[in-house]
């Protein structure tokens, strides 16, 4: 048995790895995450969002923090001052980007309506740059055992790959979508040191793809059975019976779906994790596929939840406003009442702020703590005594993050 | 703790990995003796690694139960980790000022009063300040841009009404010969571009650049040639005030402040879109009303009554007397319109703008073959 095995799920089967294997452990209490969740969301409604800054920082500080390697966790030194300025100055540059778009928009509309379509692409590289700075800002603000993490490398460079790759999987309806995985990663994680140890990314696209391919089958059903009954029929119309069968294919499509991206997000942080090298350092990963697509189950129950309780209290708004009865008579009441506008405005807000602390809870605590606790270290001792190295970098790419509502890392 | 001699608190006996440093410029765990005297003195094998003062001392985030400490005068990233927590507790009452770093009760009331006066202040930006830069702004837009934007605009019209412009020869005639007359009246040197397209909604507008379009669904609900009349007056007020250069410069810088607020540039998302609303109905307004003064004006000038106008609108839209928030509406109320406008009316002092039978042929402008 050879160390590039066909089947890396557990680390702790094959012998020829060096005995020195070091477990990662999250130990972040869900309570604790809980109030601070709750208390930043609170204050980012009472400061009109600015707050936004400092939760992020907040949460970031509490992740760090709690996933420990070795006995040590790394610590996060950003600060939500820096994302606030970074974010200052995304909007600045951004400023005058968006006149000259909508100069140009209005040539390109002039020689043929709706012609300036083509100009989101160049947000959408804009978006690639931002997720390539957002990781530099937040990998330089790693600090373990007094070294920091660092990138180097060029946003632009890596924003032009990430637009080529997601042509070609527009093109071949994701099917390379594991080989631009694996490409972008390994652009990132060169260009990714820890002091002086550069970092690497030996994750293949074949791999991701032998494990994912079933799952992007699955997630195409509809698109492929639609394909087949146009083909049996020759372009003629459906009959009762296929229109049936097809809609019974998107109504199992929707359901499963939960599943399928949860089996697919388990398996990419899976060989994500697994792909990783800083040096003679290796990590490994044992999540199990079926670890994640519970808390993408708990999300969409929470919302519905959240959404009968709110459509519970517009109806008691209504019926303390306006009363019960004649729904004619209600909808001439309630329109233009302010107290009535105000009633759902603040519903809104609430089902809004209930929602974000949902998804930070359980899509990113919870998420984060399952993929942290199931990674393992190999020949950790390489990285013993690395001389730190490395400049922090600016918090830009965070703001351009911010502004352009691009997620990513 | 009031003698302050040197004391050496554990004084031999460390447990094993009790405290750990690292120096910051490697990674390598140096198992260290500490020293409380006039600093913190951090000693490995005999050897003093550091000497850290007390009050330079600063808490780092780390494992619950580990004392993780930096200090501001060792290289940044320099870290102790005290694991023995009797020794932590001598060290947190000895460092006065441990949690500076930390955002603490104090820093986040700091940061709600800057956020609010920054919210406040990018609320007057846009209620008082846009309204002004978008005055003195829209006279510095070379015109052939407006027309540019104009014609942009004009394609995506046709786009969305299927572009069938109404051109009957009687027809057109009549429009021109109204269109003179009123753009004479208004005080342009040459007569407003205007088309009429066939297009059963009830509505009326100027694109930017200049250009007038009356939709025929609101010349088929048309009784008079006045109601007409004070309706294509009004649209060349817009075009007079530049109401869409100003609308277009003040409409980008809501959506720009507040997605300084909401951190979304691209002013989508429904709280940025209410807010937003909220904003720009109040300016449109105020644009609405100069446009009806603007037209009282040239229906004056014309001799003719300006109520039959108001007569049209209020047949258009119907009573929206009270089912309207007012404060979101984008047109005054209709009712308010209508009272002004009636307010204003004078009997008829000058000749018919149209003949009985240029009006028929205007109104079948739409009609082909005729």
């Amino acid at each position: 048995m050879n160390e590039m095995s066909s089947v890396p799920h557990f680390p702790q089967q094959p012998p020829p790895l060096p005995a020195s294997s070091v477990i990662a452990d999250f130990s972040g209490d869900r309570g604790d995450f809980f109030r601070l969740v709750r208390n930043g969301t609170g204050l980012e409604l009472i400061t009109f969002g600015f707050y936004r800054f400092w939760l992020a920082t907040d949460i970031r500080r509490y992740l760090w923090s709690h996933t420990s390697l070795d006995g040590d966790a790394p610590e996060y030194t950003g600060r939500g001052r820096e994302l606030l300025i970074g974010f200052l100055f995304a909007l600045a540059i951004l400023l005058p980007i968006y006149l000259a778009y909508f100069l140009v928009g209005i040539e390109a509309e002039r020689y043929k309506a709706f012609a300036s379509f083509p100009l989101f692409l160049f947000f959408y590289l804009f978006g690639q740059f931002a997720i390539y700075r957002a990781r530099r800002y937040r990998l330089t603000r790693t600090v373990w055992r007094g070294v920091r993490f660092w990138m180097d490398g060029s946003g632009w460079a890596y924003a032009m790959r990430a637009a080529g790759w997601t042509l070609l999987t527009g093109l071949t309806l994701g099917a390379v979508l594991p080989w631009r995985e694996a490409a972008l990663e390994r652009y990132k994680m060169r260009h990714c040191y820890y002091g002086d140890l550069q970092g690497s990314f030996e994750g293949r696209g074949s791999e991701l793809f032998q494990r994912g391919w079933k799952l992007w089958l699955a997630a195409l059903s509809p698109v492929i059975v639609g394909l087949a009954l146009f083909v049996m029929n020759a372009g003629h119309r459906l009959s009762t019976a296929q229109s049936r069968v097809f809609g019974l294919v998107i109504l199992i499509w929707l359901i499963a779906m939960p599943f399928i991206y949860g089996y697919f997000k388990a398996i990419e942080w899976h060989w994500w994790i697994s792909g990783i090298r800083f040096g003679e350092v290796s990590f490994e990963s044992d999540l199990a596929s079926n670890r994640l697509y519970g808390l993408y189950w708990k999300v969409i129950g929470w919302f519905l939840l959240v959404s009968v309780l709110f459509t519970a209290y517009i109806f008691a708004c209504v019926g303390l406003i306006a009363g019960f009865g004649n729904a004619a008579n209600i909808a001439a009441r309630i329109q233009g009442n302010i107290g009535m506008t105000a009633a759902i405005f603040a519903g809104y807000l609430g089902l809004l702020l209930a929602m974000n602390i949902v998804l930070r809870i359980y899509l990113l605590r919870d998420v984060w703590a399952r993929v942290a606790a199931s990674a393992t270290a190999f020949r950790l001792e390489a990285a013993a005594n690395v001389a730190a190295k490395g400049e922090l970098a600016d918090a830009l790419g965070e703001g351009f993050a911010n502004g352009l509502d691009v997620v990513g890392f | 703790m009031a003698d302050r001699g040197p004391e050496t608190i554990p004084a031999g006996p460390q447990p094993e990995g009790a405290s750990i440093f690292y120096d910051g410029t490697s990674s390598r765990r140096h198992q260290v003796q500490l020293a409380l005297k006039d600093g913190l003195e951090i000693i490995e094998n005999g050897t003093t690694l550091a000497t850290w003062p007390f009050a330079d001392i600063r808490r780092a985030d780390g494992v619950a139960g580990i004392l993780r400490l930096s200090c501001v005068t060792a290289p940044s990233l320099a870290r102790l980790e005290v694991r023995d927590s009797a020794l932590g507790a001598v060290l947190i009452s000895r460092c006065p000022h441990l949690n500076d770093n930390a955002v603490g009760r104090r820093g986040v009331a700091t940061i709600v009063g800057w956020s609010v006066a920054a919210t406040v202040s990018i609320v007057a930006v846009i209620w008082f300040g846009l309204p002004l830069a978008a005055d003195r702004l829209a006279p510095l837009v070379p015109s052939a841009l407006e027309r540019r934007i104009g014609d942009a605009a004009e394609g995506q019209m046709g786009a969305m009404f299927g572009g069938k412009t109404c051109s009957s020869a009687v027809g057109s005639l009549a429009f021109n010969k109204l269109m003179k007359k009123i753009s004479t009246a208004a005080g342009f040197d040459t007569p407003v571009r205007a088309t009429v397209l066939n297009t059963p909604v009830p509505n009326a507008f100027a694109l930017p650049g200049g250009k007038v379009y009356l939709f025929n669904g609101l010349l088929a609900r048309a009784n008079d040639p006045d109601e007409i009349a004070g309706v294509l007056a009004h649209e060349l007020g817009h075009v007079s005030h530049r109401d869409n250069t100003r609308n277009m410069i003040y409409s980008g810088g809501t959506s720009f402040l507040i997605g300084l607020l909401f951190g979304d540039v691209t002013g989508s998302g429904a709280l940025i879109f209410a807010s937003r609303s909220l904003f720009t109905a109040s300016y449109s307004r105020e644009a609405e009303q100069n446009a009806d003064n603007f037209s009282i004006e040239v229906m004056h000038q014309l001799g003719r009554p300006t109520k039959p106008m108001g007569d049209l609108i209020f047949r258009v839209t119907g009573n929206q007397g009270d089912n309207t928030l007012s404060i979101l509406a984008n047109h005054p109320l209709t009712e308010d319109r209508l009272k002004h406008l009636s307010d204003e009316n004078r009997p008829a002092s000058g000749p018919p703008l149209l003949s009985e039978l240029e009006w028929t042929s205007l109104k079948a402008i739409c009609k082909s073959g005729s």
